[in-house]
């Protein structure tokens, strides 16, 4: 029986960004080779902009070349790299004065150590074997170390640019879900009872919001795992990155009894859809202890009910009356 | 004519590394408290404003939850910013102008522990040319720093100096995440992180809430016997694009201050969102601070930074010394964005 | 004390996608476009607000930052509201309240989405599987409302039917569907039951501005300006025990708050077309009852009887509304730039006769958070 862990996940999505007149021309530029930059009255601006920086007019979308060398204007050496840098090993960010242009581009100075590095020296661009049209398509190094490359040319122009962002969370399971958790784990579902107005919670957020009043163990109640429908929906998967849902199912909120509020965002599977009605008496069907996995469960989302229990099941007694539980719909 | 604004009312958890429970929670912590201690009801609040970042808490409508914490029953009239509180201070203050309302409270929260803020945070920079390369704060803070070194506008020393400063002060806070008496010239035997800084020159990742309740003219008066009235607030932006800017220096910061009339009177204490000690020697140099005024007295961010409370707590921060008769008159500061891009201030004075 | 304050310029985007142009020059289309409105310039600019639905959704953090210099906001205030779905109505009630503070004089409110860059549906499910999405928290709410009130299936599939033909005459509408019926609809997929595919809203583009003036500027502007005589705002509790999700009280507390500060003693009769927010078709009658304008049970007859018709007697969503175009950060905005179209008399062929008084509404997160204004083609309109 896999225990308690902590909540741990990658918020991950693969941006598309539109890259415009002239942010894509830019970004066609480094994909084959060349840094572009944009005139501005008498100025070059590289990175280049859409607009005048101090007039916010809009500027000619038609680029100039500039670099490859450049000098550095201000740099950091980073010591240990993130996952999002341009380099596993430390490396140099810099401010790079392109040659032919007025303003110095932010970008990754592969140097090797940092007494490599200092304010003025002269880096150039090198362009990475494999380029996407992106800003990582190029990286600097120390002008003596530049190596010629010959590079062929794109064929059509970049206006999508894929951004993978991927955010790491993991945090401990908060106190009271780590009980919650476990009490799933040994097939009991408890909520807590506030101290301040009786009503019970499941699961808890550790707190009543209704009275602002925090909750401690004491306040930890068993409630029953079979309870009434208070609403529902049949949802069709809609398809988006991540989702593994295919086909229909029904989402249901349940007043378990002895509970003030539904649990909600229940899975029902068993239950064929036109039977399934608010009022409808359910219980749990819980998993074999061996086969019980919270390790859904979050600090935020639900009850990672699917993890413990198999299915509901009708009890057969008569339904409840479903209008008061029009208040128990969330 | 602006009606008269003061802060009646403070409350900040401490700065927790981290704190294994949710934002909400410390929310909720800071409005029993401001509650408590005013002897207003939450139904006495006219207008709660509240700044956080979902980003931080890695989950999309993260601010929702937060909601419990704030008290929304009955429903309460009510928004909020994905901004730091000192900008939810700010739109408070505006709405206080309209004359129809006297009450309002102010919260700031962020956990930064679940998240790795060296990866979140360069999602604020440009989309297409920064963000892809992990841009963050700490290598441009370090960008920024070796700019200063280069310009003869600080040494190594001097942020060094600030940090020692900071964390000597810290010792004399309650809510302080890093506090220690250490000398400038071990922390100069600490090996680098992000050339120049080293990383004692880093704020802590922290997690935390404040909250504040402002009134307007006699709703002051009445509410305190030390209402710390707010002379002026504002906040202006920079460029984003670091190739634009003397990196140097702050020229949102020079305009926020002659729109808050700083220079009208002499500035006592001055709390500045200082994440990074290179920070510290930008601000004072654009605020034009001396040795007459004594800079984050608290400790300030660098020892305890609850990202999107932060700026608040300088608010909160100030107006405790005046309201202990410490300071008749302060500037609270908080900045957004990489290489204090964005930057607020706020001056606190006291008196009837 | 509060002084008025109007819409002085009005910028929409087109809201299909928009895969010609960057965030920034989306954001830019809309800016120029109200600045051109109002007879100004990015310089003659006070201050800007923006919002937009969460950050995620594009993958831009703090997105006010990158998007400073695009909106010629560099040595300005920059403000940005988040309030879920309502942001749109939050943000342009922030512009208002700037300029009634007696503080700024001219605000730009600018407000947008790019759901093309990323997905909603991904960002609303926490980036999890198994995401219920809006479609499937409403749908029980909505099942509750037709049980409750008695309402007949065909009333959501008609709300479906009429906004996408009033989209037809809205040149920025993301969806314009030809020869729409009662069958297209009905016969579309059930998404989340009694949804049906066409019953909910599109995921757009799009950006949407509006000038907020003082009066001075407004009765100085070379256009018409639409009076912002109230605005209001309330928020509840996503869940608690008895909470009444049909007719949340916040919403019932902020059509109070706004028709008391407005003067408007009966809505159904004292204003002459709204912009609700309805991202699935059945919120039209909930939202017609549940913001008071109806008596319970009511206001799905009022739409059965063809009232909220663009020729009704109460026209709801006459540009197509959130079931036509839904750039989400955006949305709200648009209904209250909306209603100062049918006000300044600018809604072209979607124009309302003698539009004098227009609400514009927004909800969101799980109908909890409410933002209402109220414009009208007078500072202070008389009421009988």
């Amino acid at each position: 029986m896999p225990g308690i862990q902590d909540v741990s996940m990658t918020l991950e999505f693969p941006y598309q960004r539109t890259t415009g007149p002239v942010i894509g021309p830019f970004l066609t530029g480094l994909r084959d080779g060349k840094i572009l930059g944009s005139r501005c009255g008498d100025r070059v601006l590289c990175p280049p902009l859409e607009y005048d920086p101090d007039t916010s007019a809009p500027l000619d979308t038609d680029l100039v070349e500039v670099g490859p060398g450049g000098t550095v204007r201000s740099w950091t050496w980073v010591v240990e790299p993130t996952r999002k840098h341009p380099f596993d090993h430390p490396f140099a960010f810099a401010m790079i004065l392109l040659d032919g242009a007025d303003t110095p581009l932010l970008h990754a100075v592969d140097a090797g150590a940092s007494d490599a590095v200092s304010t003025g020296m002269r880096v150039a661009a090198q362009f990475r074997e494999e380029r996407t049209g992106a800003i990582t398509d190029v990286y600097f190094v120390p002008e003596g170390q530049a190596k010629a490359q010959d590079i062929t040319p794109g064929e059509e122009p970049v206006t999508i640019s894929e951004h993978l962002i991927g955010l790491h969370i993991s945090e401990p399971l908060y106190p009271h879900r780590v009980r919650f958790a476990q009490g799933l784990l040994d097939g009991r579902i408890l909520g807590q009872r506030s101290p301040a107005s009786g009503k019970v919670y499941v699961p808890s957020n550790g707190y009543d919001n209704m009275e602002r009043t925090e909750m401690t163990e004491a306040d930890d109640v068993e409630v029953a795992d079979r309870g009434a429908v208070s609403s529902f929906t049949i949802i069709t998967p809609v398809q988006y990155y991540g989702q593994k849902e295919t086909e229909p199912y029904i989402r249901a909120s349940i007043l378990l009894d002895g509970a003030d509020q539904p649990i909600i965002g229940v899975d029902v599977r068993d239950i064929p859809v036109d039977e399934f009605r608010v009022g409808m008496r359910v219980q749990a069907v819980w998993k074999q202890p061996d086969d019980r996995d919270v390790a859904e469960l979050g600090n935020r989302f639900g009850g990672a009910w699917e993890g413990v229990i198999d299915r509901w099941e009708p009890t057969g007694e008569p339904d409840m009356d479903p209008r008061p539980l029009q208040e128990f719909a969330f | 004519m602006a009606r008269d604004v003061a802060v009646v009312a403070v409350s900040q958890t401490p700065s927790y590394r981290l704190f294994n429970d949710s934002e909400a929670k410390l929310i909720m912590r800071c409005v029993n408290d401001l509650l408590t201690s005013t002897g207003l009801e939450r139904i006495d609040i006219e207008f709660t404003i509240a700044g956080s970042c979902d980003y931080l808490s890695g989950m999309p409508f993260a601010f929702v939850q937060n909601i419990d914490g704030v008290g929304a029953w009955p429903p309460v009239y009510e928004s909020h910013l994905e901004m730091d509180a000192a900008w939810a201070l700010s739109e408070a203050w505006l709405r206080l102008q309209l004359g129809d309302i006297d009450v309002a409270l102010v919260i700031g929260s962020g956990k930064s522990s679940p998240g790795q803020p060296r990866e979140v945070f360069p999602l604020q920079t440009d989309p297409y040319v920064m963000a892809p390369l992990g841009a963050d704060p700490v290598s441009l803070a370090g960008i920024q720093a070796q700019a200063l070194i280069d310009a003869g506008k600080a040494t190594e020393r001097d942020f060094a100096e600030v940090v020692a400063r900071s964390r000597r002060d810290a010792m004399g806070n309650p809510n302080a995440q890093v506090a220690k008496d250490v000398k400038v010239d071990d922390l100069l035997q600490a090996p680098y992180f992000s050339t120049p800084l080293r990383k004692h020159d880093l704020c802590p990742i922290s997690d935390g809430a404040a909250a504040i309740i402002v009134a307007a003219g006699d709703r002051a008066r009445q509410l305190t016997d030390t209402p710390v009235w707010i002379r002026g607030i504002d906040h202006r932006i920079d460029s984003h694009h670091p190739g634009l800017r003397d990196l140097t220096d702050s020229p949102s910061t020079h305009i926020a201050a002659d729109a808050v009339g700083l220079h009208d009177g002499p500035i006592d204490v001055a709390e500045l969102m200082v994440s990074y000690s290179s920070e510290e020697i930008v601000l004072r140099n654009a605020l034009g601070l001396d040795g007459g005024t004594r800079v984050n007295p608290s400790g300030g961010p660098l020892a305890g930074h609850p990202v999107m409370a932060t700026g608040l707590v300088r608010v909160i921060e100030v107006a405790q010394r005046i309201k202990a008769g410490e300071a008749s008159r302060g500037v609270a500061h908080a900045s957004s964005g990489p290489l204090l891009q964005q930057n607020l201030l706020c001056v606190l004075e006291g008196g009837k | 004390m509060a002084r008025p304050s109007a819409v002085v310029g009005i910028g929409q985007t087109d809201y299909r996608k928009r895969l010609d142009v960057t965030l920034d020059g989306l954001v830019r289309m809309a800016a120029i476009e109200a600045l051109d409105d109002a007879g100004m310039t990015f310089a003659d600019i006070d201050a800007i607000v923006i919002g937009k639905a969460p950050d995620a959704l594009e993958g831009v953090m703090m997105p006010e930052l990158s998007l400073a210099d695009a909106l010629g906001a560099v040595g300005k205030p920059i403000h940005r509201v988040h309030t879920a779905g309502s942001v749109g109505a939050s943000t342009a009630i922030t512009g208002a309240t700037m300029v009634e503070s007696g503080r700024y004089d001219r605000v730009l409110v600018v407000c947008y989405e790019k759901q093309s860059e990323g997905n909603a549906t991904w960002a609303l499910s926490g980036g999890r599987s198994g995401g219920q999405g809006a479609g499937g928290t409403f749908a029980p709410w909505i099942r509750s409302y037709i049980q409750r009130s008695g309402a007949p299936d065909h009333i959501g599939w008609q709300v479906a039917v009429k906004d996408r033909q009033n989209a037809m005459k809205n040149p920025h509408a993301h969806l314009h569907i030809e020869n729409i019926d009662i069958d297209t609809v009905k016969n579309s997929p059930m998404l989340w039951d009694p949804l049906h595919f066409l019953e909910s809203c599109p995921s757009s583009d799009g950006a949407a501005a509006v000038v907020i003036g003082s009066e001075d500027v407004a009765r100085n502007g070379p256009n018409r300006p639409a009076w912002i005589i109230a605005h209001a705002k309330r928020t509840e509790f996503s869940s608690f025990p008895g909470r009444d999700t049909v007719k949340p009280q916040a919403g019932v507390d902020c059509a109070e708050a706004l028709y008391k500060k407005a003067g408007i003693t009966d809505p159904l009769h004292q204003i002459d077309c709204a912009e609700l927010y309805v991202p699935f078709s059945w919120y039209e009658p909930m939202w017609l009852e549940g913001h008071l304008i109806t008596p319970e049970t009511e206001g799905w007859k009022l739409t059965d009887s063809g009232a909220t018709a663009l020729d009704g007697s109460f026209p709801v969503n006459p540009s197509g509304g959130v079931l036509s175009s839904n750039p989400i950060g955006a949305s709200g905005l648009i209904r209250c730039l909306e209603a100062a179209n049918q006000v300044r008399g600018t809604a072209g062929d979607y124009q309302v006769d003698n539009a004098r008084v227009a609400l514009g509404h927004a909800y969101g997160g799980a109908a909890q958070y409410f933002a209402m204004w109220i414009v009208a083609s007078e500072l202070s309109p008389q009421f009988n």
